[in-house]
């Protein structure tokens, strides 16, 4: 990665309180199996139209835009890139199930319309007026860092100086059912404080809507820099130890100057034990720090854990409970993530203070 | 950055002109479209709209892919392997392959075929394996199954212009260094949702579709996926394999208008076509042959005629939509077109846009409605353009 590239602002909306930090000092410890993200009240940020018209992720994903556009002064940005893996659920939901249970007479053309992934994209587009690179991905677990990578390749190009980078997934109680079928989260209550001790398969579930101002040049409210984003397919452990080193070598960094790896552990006996596998050979001694146990697991979750590392980076910490040896990590400088999905889609982002 | 010439060293193809791109070209040829009365989608009320569809089954694409019957299989996954199994021979994968590869692919429906068949029995613990395949990036990861290794595996879903953001990413990725060929393209199969989500929005002719016709009044649906392999120069002179052509612009813009309808003054077309002719460093009149959106809806057509007349002025090249031929392929489309205009480049001819009686008054240019034989074609610009104002142009140009 030859450009620089810096982060000038970050917004979320998720199972913690929503635009704000509350979740650094005190984390709202949920109860429920499945927790639905923590809204806003909608009406302070959009229009009376919007409020009726669009569906529930893609006003999440308008405001958390919003909030970063204006976090970060920049009116226009030259790209809106988003990145959902499962798109727009309730719609889509709703047009097929209607369609499956009712019948093909009656159905709804607006259901239609906003159950394409790309809509929430658009929608932040046709709100700005932004004529710019509009892009959707969709690549599981890795699907925040495919839009990163998008970016990152046409900053280096010279083609952005600007973008907003968007992470959205909602999880309506049928979709959560239905991957529940399939094994992928844990049974019964109480379980966000207690995930890995559960040594069982599964995850506890979250909602997605994350969003980041990207520009190449700093300014006074920078929040760091975004130094590297590289995406593995299948990797060979040893392509996974070349990439770091790449990336190490490339920001003149030695591992020591790691101040932590923050991973994707989820409590998920199958997908931890990629990590648990991984991490001593990769990163050694580096302190590990995760997040999917504050903000759950989906498809964008990383999406949040980028926003998280952002947030410790700039407030000068990782506090205890993220850090998987239970000690606060203070004045971290470079915080490396490293994501896997069912150990096929790997990935890894490199994030320094300026 | 020193700029990095990208060349097309292989494509693939299964659509309703055929299995590959031999049939496809002789459709192309002779006039001959693939759009006709409703086969193999089953149990949809909306059974007398004429579409494109791919002429194999499920079991007889498994067949030829000599896939156990018994695997749990997406129809967008099959048609994706098959064109993408074509894509990658052509381009000598199995004889050297480049060193770092990427696969990006673009879908919408992904395995919708499979949900809307199964999705009350999902509920009931019954064919869930289904579940997982329901997801856009799971048609990728099959693909690459199929056509891999790969280093880097993505899948971009922007409605109708995701397969030409797959060849514009993957285009990236080879110039920042980080691919040397990338197989970019996408796939997507008729489903019933697909098909009555189109119906509700009024857009679908129940006669095959008339693009750029005064009388036009919708779009055929259609099925199919398309593959191109993208390759870097050093790659393809290190692996001794000839190009097809050379990817020498390419854009993405939005309209940033409405969900489904497109600017009067096609804002984010004119901007798309503009931009990548600005990459290809060519003027307009340096544009031979136009492979338009042109889906045959009342909205799309005029704006992008608009759109072409801003950028073209009175001069506008040849232009056509092949969406008479395989209908819209939605997702596809960008690499379905990719193919078809590759062919008329390395054979020679204009496609033509068939079922064009009356030009559309507003605009003052006519689309080609015969096939042009023996015309020298050095550059090509084909439009894809999707829901969400979604406008992807590219330029392919001879070598």
């Amino acid at each position: 990665m030859n450009k620089n590239i810096y982060i000038q602002s970050a917004a979320q909306i998720s199972i913690q309180s929503p635009l704000c930090d509350d979740w650094f000092e005190q984390p709202t410890w949920h109860t429920e199996p499945q927790v639905r993200a923590v809204e806003p009240n909608f009406r302070d940020f959009l229009e009376a139209g919007e409020l009726r018209r669009i569906g529930r992720i893609q006003k999440r994903a308008l405001v958390t835009a919003l909030k970063a556009l204006s976090q970060s002064d920049l009116s226009m940005p030259d790209a809106i890139i988003t990145s959902t893996g499962l798109g727009c659920v309730e719609n889509t939901e709703k047009f097929l199930s209607a369609m499956v249970r009712e019948g093909e007479e009656y159905l709804q053309p607006t259901h239609f319309m906003q159950s394409t992934h790309n809509t929430i994209s658009s929608q932040i587009a046709v709100k700005l007026g932004c004529h710019g690179y509009n892009n959707t991905h969709v690549n599981d677990g890795v699907t925040f860092e495919s839009a990163l990578l998008d970016a990152v390749m046409n900053f280096e190009l010279g083609r952005f100086s600007s973008a907003l980078i968007t992470a959205n997934d909602e999880l309506t109680p049928a979709y959560f059912e239905l991957l529940g079928q399939i094994g992928y989260w844990k049974r019964g209550p109480h379980m966000q404080q207690t995930l890995l001790e559960a040594q069982s398969d599964g995850a506890f579930a979250g909602e997605v809507s994350a969003a980041f101002v990207l520009e190449n040049t700093p300014k006074p409210h920078t929040l760091c820099a975004l130094r590297a984003v590289e995406v593995l397919h299948a990797p060979k452990e040893q392509q996974l130890q070349r990439s770091i080193e790449r990336i190490l070598t490339d920001n003149n960094l030695r591992q020591s100057d790691i101040s932590a790896v923050m991973i994707g552990k989820s409590g998920d006996c199958s997908n931890d034990a990629v990590y648990n596998h991984l991490c001593p050979k990769l990163f050694g001694q580096t302190p590990l720090a995760w997040y999917k146990h504050i903000f759950g697991e989906s498809y964008t979750a990383s999406g949040l854990g980028m926003y998280a590392a952002v947030v410790c980076l700039n407030r000068g910490c990782i506090p205890a409970h993220l850090s998987l040896s239970g000690k606060a990590i203070e004045w971290p400088q470079n915080i490396l993530m490293y994501n896997h999905f069912k150990n096929r889609e790997h990935s890894l982002v490199l994030l320094s203070l300026c | 950055m020193a700029h990095q010439r990208i060349y097309i060293t292989g494509m693939g193809i299964v659509s309703a002109l055929g299995v590959g791109k031999t049939p496809t070209l002789e459709a192309l040829l002779t006039a001959h479209s693939g759009i006709g009365p409703m086969r193999n989608l089953q149990g949809t009320v909306l059974n007398h709209y004429p579409v494109g569809e791919v002429p194999l089954s499920d079991p007889e694409m498994q067949q030829a892919l000599g896939l156990d019957p018994s695997e749990p299989c997406i129809r967008t996954g099959l048609m994706g392997m098959m064109a993408a199994q074509e894509a990658v021979e052509q381009a000598q994968f199995a004889r050297q392959r480049p060193e770092r590869t990427a696969l990006l692919s673009g879908t919408t429906v992904g395995g919708m075929d499979r949900s809307e068949r199964h999705y009350l029995d999902f509920f009931e613990g019954k064919h869930t394996h289904y579940v997982a395949l329901h997801n856009c990036a799971s048609f990728t990861d099959q693909v690459a199954q199929r056509t891999g290794p790969y280093d880097i595996c993505s899948t971009l879903s922007t409605a109708c212009s995701s397969a030409a953001n797959a060849i514009i990413m993957g285009a990236n990725l080879i110039a920042t260094g980080r691919a040397d060929a990338v197989v970019a393209g996408g796939s997507e199969c008729l489903s019933k949702f697909h098909l009555n989500g189109f119906h509700t929005l009024m857009i679908i002719d129940k006669q095959p579709c008339r693009p750029f016709d005064r009388q036009r009044a919708g779009l055929n649906l259609g099925e199919g996926a398309a593959f191109v392999v993208l390759e870097s120069e050093q790659s393809m002179r290190a692996r001794g394999v000839e190009p097809l052509c050379q990817l020498s612009g390419y854009a993405n813009t939005c309209d940033a208008f409405h969900q489904t309808a497109t600017s009067a003054n096609g804002q984010g077309p004119y901007l798309a076509m503009k931009s990548a002719l600005q990459m290809a460093n060519l003027q307009p009149s340096d544009i031979d042959y136009i492979n338009a959106h042109g889906t045959g809806t009342p909205n799309n057509d005029i704006s992008e005629g608009i759109a072409i007349e801003r950028v073209f002025g009175q001069q506008v090249p040849h232009t056509s939509s092949t969406k008479p031929f395989t209908g819209h392929t939605t997702s596809a489309a960008g690499s379905v077109e990719a193919v078809i205009s590759i062919l008329a480049l390395q054979h020679r001819f204009v496609p033509a846009n068939l079922n064009l009686k009356q030009p559309i008054e507003e605009l003052h240019f006519t689309p080609v409605s015969q096939t042009l034989r023996d015309i020298d074609l050095h550059h090509v610009l084909s439009n894809s353009f999707g829901f969400g104002g979604n406008d992807s142009a590219y330029i392919l140009s001879k070598v």
